[in-house]
């Protein structure tokens, strides 16, 4: 429910969204309802895709990776990319297409140099294992892991600007997080524009 | 017991979630000189629409959902025209109270095409000038002229704007063309199993059929109506082919897979029979064998009684010179045609779309709705999509499919008038 607080609280109300890789369509829904927006979604998965469709929402079966050149320029007021970047095949390109596609966008990710991930790799010396990157090394689908900081800088190259940030990390504990967020932040989240 | 029997039939027909007895209804129009002008230029009429209606029609004339029928339908979409209809109409799982077309809110049309055979003017119709059938005398006909009817019923009953036109395969075809040539006259399409144009392996298929009606001597030149010999040998092998491509692989075997009719294992120790003996070869072969033996080149597996059985009562519900020219007018289906490219084509689209694909459809693969679904993004058009998973081929969209439904009663609940 945070994750939902901190977009909504960005998103707002009667603004026309895109959801990339919006699932079942829970987001859109808590978008839907509490920042009446006019609520779009694009997934790759068959199921999920079906059971947000007969909750009402407009979501396309697609895949990111090669769907959103298909969306005129401007074409939304928000896209939401919550979680999704390091899974894709070219995050890169997506990046490119969303500034692109939407007027603002939100983009949200888990920040590998947290420096509970450091100390991990540091002390046992094997691929870190947390709570928001439980998977093994063979079978990870966050094939394009990156740091706050590699984010920061990709969007100064690209002259993205960077309107609004959030990270999570430390609890309440706000003023290291903010101070020195490649090292205390476990999860980022961006506004950023063209 | 013929009570008990009875009883059955009424608890089908007035079961809470059956539209029950409907009645096909009839309008004609085009009466000349205001003849309707088809894609060809040809001037046509009069024309007879055959349609039937499910549900209330609002006050506000805003609730109307027109679905329309693929290649071998009819009007008769739900419920059951006469109390003894072994079944009910051909989209009786998607229509009526509490249904995804749900009756208690929406007022359901279903017509048959033109060019059609139950019903609608088509082939098998009295041309009034000649007092003759049509035959092949009946004009060129396409997808766009079949909507140009529809619609034409559509103002007759004073409906301005339709909450929703749905349909798959050549339904589907029937709501895009829909969308396309009346943007302001309905709030949102479902367009299931479709393609915007014929594909060569899709016209292949049908000419295949085409090419088995004309070859068959009782065909005539389409002139059959009077002789009392419908080519029906040309039509069953058209409806064969036709119904293998519905279905899937996956579909036929498991349904069939490679049982012998009458469960008769084929056990070639006991087909000694069949083998002729040295001491035999002089003596002809007795009738009975003989007749043993082409029977067997007819039907010997499950799936080819099946396909007999399709083909024999297809036969009997239909017309083969509806089956060539409605045949004609989907591979000339080509929504682009005229313009640079699809996008371009559905610019003044305004409709909400729900597109919907089958993941066994190797007929109309998901390609072809992806390449709808393409156009309509690059539009700015609301678009859902699905490319549901189901075993049955492409005829799933005539399957009653608990996700399937969902997705169609979630889509038009979603829908909001403008």
């Amino acid at each position: 429910m945070k994750k939902h607080k901190v977009i909504s609280n960005w998103v707002k109300p009667y603004s026309k969204v895109l959801i990339l890789g919006c699932g079942n369509g829970e987001l859109l829904k808590f978008l839907q309802e509490n920042n009446n927006v006019e609520a779009h979604g694009l997934d790759i998965d068959s199921e999920k895709v079906s059971e947000a469709i007969s909750t009402g929402l407009s979501v396309i079966q697609g895949d990111i990776n090669t769907d959103l050149i298909d969306y005129p320029d401007k074409s939304f007021d928000y896209i939401v990319a919550h979680d999704i970047l390091q899974i894709m095949e070219k995050p890169d390109n997506v990046l490119k297409q969303i500034i692109r596609i939407a007027d603002k966008s939100i983009i949200s990710f888990p920040n590998f140099a947290y420096f509970l991930i450091r100390l991990s790799i540091l002390f046992s010396g094997r691929m870190p294992k947390t709570k928001l990157l439980p998977y093994e090394w063979y079978d990870s689908p966050n094939i394009h892991l990156f740091t706050v900081k590699d984010f920061i800088n990709f969007c100064s190259k690209q002259n993205f600007k960077i309107i609004d940030k959030f990270f999570t990390g430390l609890g309440r504990r706000k003023i290291p997080t903010y101070l020195l967020p490649n090292f205390f932040a476990e999860f980022a989240y961006f506004l950023i524009s063209a | 017991m013929m009570e008990v029997i009875e009883e059955k039939k009424f608890d089908k027909i007035n079961s809470p979630n059956s539209v029950g007895l409907v009645e096909t209804k009839y309008y004609t129009f085009a009466y000349p000189p205001k003849k309707l002008v088809l894609d060809s230029g040809v001037e046509f009429g009069p024309i007879t629409v055959s349609y039937e209606t499910y549900g209330e029609l609002n006050y506000k004339k805003d609730n109307g959902i027109l679905v329309f029928h693929a290649l071998s339908g009819d009007a008769h979409a739900a419920g059951y025209n006469k109390i003894d209809d072994p079944k009910p109409g051909w989209w009786d799982n998607m229509i009526g109270p509490q249904k995804p077309f749900d009756t208690n809110k929406y007022f359901v049309i279903c017509a048959n095409v033109l060019g059609g055979c139950k019903g609608t003017t088509g082939p098998s119709s009295i041309n009034p000038e000649t007092k003759k059938y049509y035959g092949l005398d009946f004009p060129e006909i396409t997808i766009n002229d079949m909507v140009k009817v529809q619609k034409e019923l559509i103002d007759y009953l004073k409906i301005e704007k339709l909450f929703c036109v749905a349909g798959g395969s050549m339904g589907g075809m029937l709501a895009l063309q829909w969308i396309k040539s009346y943007p302001e006259k309905a709030e949102a399409a479902i367009i299931i199993a479709t393609t915007p144009e014929h594909s060569a392996q899709q016209i292949a298929f049908n000419s295949i059929g085409r090419y088995a009606i004309i070859s068959d001597p009782n065909w005539n030149n389409g002139n059959y109506y009077c002789s009392g010999n419908k080519p029906t040998t040309g039509l069953s092998v058209a409806r064969m082919i036709g119904h293998i491509t519905y279905l899937s692989e996956e579909a036929m075997h498991k349904k069939f897979g490679r049982e012998y009719i009458n469960s008769l294992k084929k056990n070639f120790s006991n087909t000694n029979k069949l083998i002729i003996k040295p001491s035999e070869i002089e003596k002809p072969i007795e009738n009975g064998l003989n007749q043993e033996k082409k029977a067997n080149f007819k039907k010997e597996f499950e799936v080819e009684n099946y396909l007999h059985y399709q083909s024999e009562s297809f036969i009997k519900r239909f017309d083969p010179n509806s089956y060539l020219y409605i045949t004609k007018a989907i591979d000339n289906f080509n929504i682009s045609k005229g313009y640079n490219n699809l996008a371009t084509a559905l610019k003044n689209v305004k409709a909400k779309c729900l597109v919907i694909s089958f993941s066994s459809d190797w007929l109309y693969p998901k390609e072809q709705s992806l390449k709808i679904v393409k156009a309509l993004k690059i539009n700015n058009i609301d678009t859902t999509y699905v490319n549901l998973l189901t075993p049955y081929g492409h005829d799933s969209f005539l399957i009653d499919d608990e996700k399937f439904k969902s997705v169609v009663k979630g889509f038009l609940q979603s829908i909001r008038r403008n």
